[in-house]
């Protein structure tokens, strides 16, 4: 008799499809059934709520009519042409170093660069239909970057000056938002005119704050590290002195000290922006250090005992062997690091700056909002909140995808 | 050698005539109170095998260490390729350049393609152009033979092919001397074959080797001399034949006792 293979039964009950993995997550046994069915009531209830809220109630008015205070503060209004010169250079270079790339890291930066454009091209459709004023600056700022991004992708030889374009670009930025002259006493209509530091505020300050802090914490706290490291005793004194005292306060305190002592210390009062940034930045420092150092100390041994064997020198072994390797071990530390910074921009009220957040608590003491019954407080807190949430949430994919994609190496 | 030296000290200088690529003169080092090396005396001759054995903690891996500065030594004179080897960084990086070495660990960079890591010596301390150091890499990857591993990462190597690619990348430095650290002993058994076949043809071909090992096939058939080393010191010295067949001192014999 030929050999004849058992038929193949269904399974008496269903593996796959929605019914299974409710019974399976959701309803496994009796307790979880009546926790998940409250969950499910509470839910319901307050997303009812807060929908009703929405439709209903919520009055965004008071965010809209405030749009210009929110985003640059009293930066004067017959010059926003500067900042938004800085918003078309910036995306423009955005958009070269997107298209230069699609592999590897290029391919982390072109998503960011996506998100960026598309959010920027949201407020140019805005911004043709409401803002006369910067209508224009909108719509080259969402064009340009486009015509960049194909010019990088037909060049690509051009990579190997994108990061100096990028230093540069810092100071190019600064100087256009800053201008020159003019000086403080008499009236100056010239479009290049001194804008003092003190007038800035809103979006514009948050981001300047926190994207100088980042680059500027990055370098000075791989310098802490390695010299905490340092074989020298003099300069890992200094060097975990520094660390420590810095990290013994919060950043309320430096940025008061920075506020108070500094002007004392080099006997001159800069502007409250810098007292800031040098707060944030050197307080930011420190904890990166510590992030560095924790990847310093990952590395094994041998890695520098190998290089030093082949002859490297000591700038090579640490800049080619050591710190890439230790940096891509502490990514989800350093980009933690950075999405802080971006949030503790917002202390920068408690000296007097007006950063996005003092400016919704400003706007919500205006008589516009106290004024209404129970006052204005939501929409502006929420619309903060979401400014926030995205650019910390963009960051926090773009760190998965580094880490991801530095895996490779290793595996 | 005209110095003379204290009774009973073993010395393991080379047979004179030949060229002496190595020599270490009354070398002394301790950790923090550890005397972990007592008076070497050791030379090498140009194209000569010279196999360490010895139980662990014995100071073989820290002698050859020293060789090229990776440990530092508070007494004696090492020679390397006619430079003294001294706190001048000049020197270091010269003796340096004129030694190889292959870790127990490998010590492949992790984040460089197998490519990369040997190439990156030559091209940032020779100044070598990138596309003559791709050339050398691919003549001392067919070596070792695994050119078509080149532009994978370490990681995605086996052991012994790793190891491999650790002796390529220092016979791309083209040293006079190359210093195995115990190259097998971190390696499964059946791969160990392969990497000492490489370093087998390597010692046929003339060069000059100190090796750390525990393979004592490999002894027994490549090395001009073998040492053998315990407490810090150098016990006996010998050619292989007289190691395994007629060893004089009782630690030899209970050494060899204990391993063969």
């Amino acid at each position: 008799m030929a050999f004849q293979p058992q038929p193949a039964r269904p399974s008496p009950q269903p593996t796959s499809g929605f019914g299974f993995w409710l019974r399976q997550n959701i309803f496994n046994s009796p307790l979880n059934s009546i926790i998940s069915l409250l969950m499910i009531i509470l839910i319901s209830w307050s997303l009812f709520n807060l929908v009703t809220w929405i439709v209903a109630e919520s009055d965004w008015q008071i965010v809209w009519n405030n749009q210009r205070l929110l985003a640059v503060f009293q930066y004067p209004s017959d010059l926003l042409w500067r900042p938004m010169t800085c918003i078309i250079i910036i995306m423009s270079l955005f958009g070269l170093n997107a298209g230069v790339s699609n592999e590897g890291i290029g391919h982390i930066i072109r998503r960011a660069f996506y998100w960026i454009l598309g959010l920027i091209v949201i407020i140019a459709i805005v911004a043709l239909v409401y803002w006369e004023s910067v209508r224009l600056y909108w719509v080259i700022a969402a064009l340009l970057p486009i015509v960049f991004f194909f010019i990088g992708n037909a060049i690509p030889q051009i990579a190997k000056f994108l990061s100096w374009g990028w230093v540069l670009l810092w100071f190019v930025c600064t100087f256009i938002l800053v201008g020159f002259g003019g000086g403080h006493g008499h009236e100056s209509t010239s479009p290049m005119r001194y804008v003092n530091p003190n007038l800035w505020g809103g979006m514009l300050l948050s981001f300047f704050l926190s994207i100088t802090g980042i680059v500027l914490c990055f370098p000075i706290g791989i310098g802490l590290a390695l010299g905490r490291e340092s074989k020298l005793p003099i300069i890992r004194t200094i060097c975990t002195g520094y660390i420590e005292i810095l990290r013994g306060s919060p950043l309320v305190s430096w940025l008061f000290l920075a506020s108070v002592m500094l002007p004392l210390a080099i006997n001159a009062t800069p502007a409250g922006i810098i007292r800031a940034q040098v707060a944030i930045i050197l307080f930011a420092a420190a904890y990166m250090a510590e992030n560095v150092r924790g990847g310093l100390q990952a590395l094994p041994k041998g890695q520098g005992e190998a290089a030093h064997a082949l002859g490297l020198s000591p700038w090579d072994t640490t800049s080619i062997i050591i710190l890439p390797q230790a940096l891509r071990a502490v990514i989800p530390a350093i980009v933690g690091l950075f999405i802080g910074l971006f949030k503790d921009t917002s202390l920068v009220l408690i000296v007097g700056l007006v950063d996005i957040f003092a400016m919704l608590n400003q706007i919500a003491n205006q008589p516009d909002a106290t004024l209404v019954a129970g006052g204005i407080l939501k929409e502006l807190f929420i619309f903060g909140s979401l400014f926030y949430w995205f650019f910390c949430y963009r960051m926090s994919i773009a760190s998965r995808q580094l880490e991801k994609q530095l895996g490779l190496g290793t595996r | 050698m005209t110095t003379t030296f204290p009774e009973g000290l073993v010395t393991a200088f080379a047979p004179d005539g030949g060229e002496k690529i190595v020599t270490i003169d009354r070398l002394n080092k301790w950790y923090g109170d550890f005397h972990v090396l007592k008076d070497i005396n050791l030379s090498v001759n140009k194209g000569e095998v010279v196999v360490v054995i010895g139980p662990s903690g014995s100071g073989k891996s820290t002698l050859i260490r020293c060789i090229n500065r990776l440990e530092e030594h508070q007494e004696g004179k090492i020679v390397v390729d006619g430079t003294h080897l001294t706190d001048d960084v000049r020197n270091i990086d010269k003796v340096r350049r004129s030694t190889g070495m292959v870790f127990q660990s490998f010590n492949l960079f992790p984040h460089l393609t197998v490519m990369d890591n040997i190439t990156l010596a030559p091209i940032r301390v020779k100044g070598m152009k990138k596309s003559e150091a791709e050339e050398r890499a691919m003549y001392f990857l067919e070596k070792v033979k695994i050119p078509e591993q080149a532009q994978k990462f370490p990681g995605q190597l086996s052991g012994g092919q790793q190891q491999r690619v650790a002796i390529a990348r220092s016979l791309t430095m083209q040293p006079e001397v190359m210093l195995f650290d115990e190259p097998t002993s971190a390696l499964d058994p059946e791969v160990i074959g392969e990497v000492l076949e490489v370093m087998v043809d390597l010692a046929k071909e003339g060069m000059t080797m100190i090796v750390v090992t525990h393979e004592m096939g490999f002894a027994r058939e490549v090395g001009d001399r073998v040492i053998l080393m315990d407490e810090g010191e150098i016990v006996e010295v010998g050619t292989p034949e007289h190691f395994f067949t007629n060893p004089q001192e009782d630690r030899t014999k209970d050494f060899l006792s204990k391993i063969l």
